[in-house]
């Protein structure tokens, strides 16, 4: 057996992930060997620690104060129906057809939010300030949509980026990231001429990382995955995806 | 599932409000200490218990029964939390590094009459640990460590393959290990 790592050990300690043969060696190598030992125990000193912190408690009154607010809630609630089971995940292939027309919606799309918003810019004085806002506000909401089906898009990229996976499904992923590549550009400018600075940004950010992984030959090395999964979660981009996702969802309902 | 527990879930599904607040009286401990870990967080782990009892109340009707009542609604639950992170998460302000550095202090501390004390600064720096790790490393180190879930459990809540779990896992104790144990 390769020497015995820290992982191993950490697999060791809570019993999983491991399967029975390298258990049974990892036990071995622990009973023959003192300065395993002290390795174990050191982790097990370290995740003791994690339980030094008494666990949360709830005070006294979270049963009644949830549902003071849950209950008209549930009231207004329609009863809840017995659906079948949800059906199975869209695949990448069901996708697909969408995901083609992405670079056209984009391009609309970000056309028709520019226009907007420069011919407001520069309408006439006649026109009305409060129909401007209107405009504008119905222009950011439309943005606000498609950026965040665009951002939906770009997470199953990453992600199946991150899990790695099969040849076929790598294929089709490269070639879903090198389709978002253009649209990602034209709404982080569509966000500019709207104003939204912060989500302009963090699309020009989300570039070059669409770029990589549309360029990245089938036969990349173990290394440069290992190198964009390690970026991925530094910089907890998956997370930052979702969020933004869950803002611009959050701020269109407002918006209506 | 025991027979009171599917007698409530058979009322609740046909709208009986007061079967439904039986059928999660009976979590809400549990939960409210998983949501408080994975969002480090009070205020957001209550707001996720009430979202999470809301969507779990819209959603009776699709529980079939192939796990644990508790288990469905403890997956529903750790995820409110991480919604609530998400929708968070651009205002977030990083704690500062006084709590980090509790750790350290403590961990080169004599033993002695002041070890509850240090006890209680243990548990302050190892809060503020977490609480710079990912969401990701920090849901699935909660997950595994104080819940006791399995690799392939925590892999299905988080949408990850096991292995990214595992990697998760793994730079969850590397960080609890620099702050806890000396350099050197």
């Amino acid at each position: 057996m390769p020497p015995i790592s820290d992982e191993d050990l950490i697999l060791y300690y809570y019993d999983d992930g491991l399967d029975p043969a390298e258990r049974a060696a990892i036990a071995g190598a622990l009973s023959g060997s003192p300065e395993l030992r002290a390795r174990l125990a050191a982790l097990e000193a370290v995740l003791a620690a994690a339980d030094a912190a008494p666990p949360p408690t709830p005070d006294p009154g979270l049963r009644d104060r949830l549902w003071l607010r849950l209950e008209p809630q549930l009231r207004a609630e329609a009863v809840p129906a017995r659906h079948p089971p949800r059906a199975a995940r869209r695949t990448h292939s069901a996708a697909r057809p969408r995901r083609l027309a992405a670079w056209s919606a984009a391009a609309l799309l970000a056309l028709a939010v520019g226009v907007g918003f420069i011919a407001g810019r520069h309408s006439a004085p006649e026109v009305d300030a409060q129909v401007q806002a209107r405009a504008d506000a119905a222009a950011l909401r439309v943005l606000e949509a498609y950026v965040a089906a665009h951002l939906r898009s770009t997470e199953g990229v990453l992600l199946t980026a991150g899990n790695g996976g099969e040849a076929g499904m790598l294929d089709g992923n490269r070639a879903l990231a090198a389709s978002l590549v253009e649209s990602n550009r034209l709404y982080a400018r569509a966000a500019e001429r709207a104003g939204d600075a912060a989500l302009a940004d963090f699309l020009r950010r989300l570039e070059p990382v669409l770029l990589s992984l549309a360029n990245q030959t089938p036969a990349a090395t173990v290394e440069s995955d290992e190198g964009l999964r390690d970026y991925l979660r530094e910089t907890d981009l998956l997370f930052q995806v979702r969020a933004l996702q869950t803002r611009l969802d959050h701020s269109r309902v407002q918006r209506l | 599932m025991a027979d009171d527990e599917a007698a409530r879930l058979e009322r609740a599904v046909q709208g009986d409000t007061q079967a439904f607040r039986q059928l999660i009286d009976a979590h809400v401990d549990r939960l409210y200490r998983v949501c408080v870990r994975v969002a480090g967080d009070a205020g957001l782990a209550e707001d996720a218990l009430q979202e999470a009892f809301l969507n779990a109340y819209r959603h009776l009707g699709t529980f079939d029964g192939r796990s644990a009542f508790s288990t469905w609604l403890h997956r529903i639950a750790v995820n409110a939390a991480l919604e609530q992170l998400r929708r968070r998460s651009r205002h977030e302000v990083l704690q500062s590094d006084s709590d980090e550095d509790d750790v350290l202090a403590v961990s080169e501390a004599a033993p002695g009459p002041e070890r509850h004390a240090a006890s209680a600064q243990i548990g302050r720096g190892i809060q503020a640990v977490l609480a710079r790790m990912s969401a990701t490393e920090r849901t699935a180190f909660v997950l595994r460590h104080h819940e006791g879930q399995s690799l392939e459990d925590i892999s299905a809540t988080l949408s990850l393959n096991v292995n990214a779990c595992k990697q998760a896992i793994f730079r969850a104790v590397r960080k609890l290990r620099a702050a806890i144990e000396p350099a050197g």
